[in-house]
């Protein structure tokens, strides 16, 4: 027990490492095998993602404050500008960690920027986790809005 | 709630230039309070306000993985030698040292994960001015002793999550009829290690739903052989439930715990009290959110509520003690919080506080105000 502990404190990752993770999260949003390409929009990069001739669309990579440590999320839409999902990339915190469970994160899919997402409305809380809820809604809310703000404008096509 | 796009380093990785922030060291400070106006009924007893609470939290990351947290509370807002009430603590102290999702490891004072309240008491998390006597007489809240354990979820979908340690004993010593286990808590005061106890929670939660169980099992004997001898002298066993749920306008919460002192009639012998062999009750509440009548696009929330709570600190007793049927307490609280934020909330309820033996019974009109940031 403790000889196994002791193992996984020295090869453990750091969670702030997870280049894995992104990529899982895009083969799980748009299917294994997609072409990733990344466009520069000011100082932030935004992942395009296609296959053969076809868009299947982007996602970019934001990070909000929980109670004291920033929450990375991944933020994907299609085409249409429509929300294909959210992911919870690094989550740094010991309470709230809910807000990666797929039930919860599922209340965003098919949104658009133009709908409104708000806590205790159109996104069911979770009790226990409502700062970590109330950050990853503000982020997903802003990082949609300025990705559908960037493709409207064709900053990103 | 501040964004950190674009803040703090970019990793560069191939061929995503994204930002995922680095480990950086931060200090955060946040805090809760509440202040409340308490009138019970009767010409004798005047209506009181006090600054209850006072909290400063205080966090570090050193890095991405450790973490230092932390809550230092004033209660009654002063102390002062020789007046009752006031009382300046540490309700957390602990490092963190994150693993993985999974598995975090934690030490220091640490709070038990038992039933709603003790881990979450931030004052707009709950309906009424002051905590459900339940979350007082049965589950000592904010109850924290100094351990070691281990926190995290279970990967997957499942939903579940966990927290376990092991951490000082409860003091037999302060074992009482009323109150039950609550005055043996050490809270982390040159506490004996003399019986060292665990306590773990699992939890399961959905949008809208979060379902735990908890336990805490530990000696209580300390150096006393005449109450118990061994790690596990004169056992506390507690178990308990909980749940809540929230759908639209409507949100539920019930509680329950079990606490049995099986050497009761021990401890009673040496410190000369009439603790029960077995504490136990529970509570429901259900609370409905008038704005979505009145104003159905506002955030806010003016939930209306209405609580009861059955517990009884003597709900067993030992050979050598007759219950004391005061002790059935029977709480009915009505009330309303209004909610500008999620995170303050200004409270009024009114208590009706009865008993099994319609002794001492009383009516309390409360209010009060709460935050947390």
């Amino acid at each position: 027990m403790t000889l196994a502990l002791a193992l996984l404190l020295l090869t453990s990752q750091s969670p702030a490492a997870p280049p894995a993770k992104l990529a899982a999260s895009i083969a799980r949003l748009f299917g294994p095998g997609a072409r990733v390409d990344t466009l520069r929009v000011d100082t932030v990069g935004v992942l395009r993602v296609s296959r053969a001739d076809s868009l299947l669309g982007f996602a970019a990579v934001g990070n909000v404050l929980g109670k004291d440590q920033p929450i990375t999320f991944l933020v994907a839409i299609d085409p249409t500008e429509r929300l294909k999902d959210v992911d919870i990339l690094v989550y740094r915190e010991p309470y709230g960690g809910e807000v990666a469970y797929e039930p919860w994160r599922r209340q965003f899919r098919g949104k658009s920027a133009g709908d409104s997402l708000r806590v205790g409305k159109e996104i069911r809380s979770i009790s226990g986790a409502t700062i970590s809820v109330h950050a990853v809604t503000l982020g997903v809310r802003r990082m949609l809005a300025q990705l559908t703000a960037w493709h409207q404008s064709g900053a990103i096509r | 709630m501040r964004m950190l796009l674009g803040w703090g380093l970019f990793v560069l990785m191939a061929p995503f230039p994204l930002q995922i922030l680095a480990a950086q060291e931060r200090t955060t400070v946040g805090g809760y309070g509440e202040v409340h106006y308490t009138n019970p009924a009767g010409p004798k007893t005047p209506p009181v306000v006090n600054l209850a609470r006072f909290v400063v939290y205080l966090a570090h990351s050193f890095d991405d993985r450790l973490a230092f947290r932390s809550e230092l509370e004033v209660e009654d807002a002063k102390i002062e030698g020789g007046q009752a009430g006031g009382e300046v603590s540490l309700e957390q102290a602990y490092l963190d040292y994150r693993l993985a999702d999974w598995i975090t490891l934690r030490t220091g004072l640490v709070l038990p994960p038992v039933g709603i309240i003790n881990e979450t008491h931030e004052p707009p998390t709950f309906n009424g001015v002051d905590r459900p006597g339940f979350d007082h007489d049965v589950i000592p809240t904010t109850w924290r002793e100094i351990g070691v354990g281990a926190v995290g979820t279970v990967p997957g979908r499942s939903g579940l999550a966990y927290r376990v340690y092991v951490v000082n004993g409860l003091r037999a010593e302060g074992l009482s009829a009323g109150e039950g286990i609550r005055e043996g808590r050490q809270e982390g005061r040159r506490a004996s290690f003399a019986n060292p106890s665990v306590t773990g929670r699992l939890e399961w939660a959905r949008p809208g739903v979060k379902i735990g169980g908890s336990f805490w099992y530990g000696g209580t004997a300390d150096t006393n052989a005449a109450v118990g001898t061994g790690t596990f002298g004169a056992p506390v066993a507690l178990l308990s439930a909980d749940a809540r749920y929230e759908s639209g306008p409507f949100a539920l919460r019930a509680a329950v715990a079990n606490i049995s002192v099986s050497d009761a009639q021990a401890i009673n012998a040496a410190y000369g009290q009439s603790v029960g062999s077995r504490i136990a009750g529970g509570y429901l509440e259900a609370a409905y959110n008038l704005l979505r009548l009145l104003a159905p696009a506002s955030s806010q929330k003016v939930n209306a509520f209405v609580r009861h709570e059955r517990y009884d600190t003597q709900a067993s007793v030992p050979a050598g003690v007759t219950r004391d049927r005061s002790l059935a307490r029977r709480v009915t609280t009505l009330g309303v919080t209004y909610k500008p934020t999620w995170n303050t909330a200004f409270k009024g309820d009114y208590q009706l506080v009865r008993n099994a033996a319609g002794a001492g019974e009383s009516e309390v009109l409360s209010l009060g105000v709460g935050y947390q940031f």
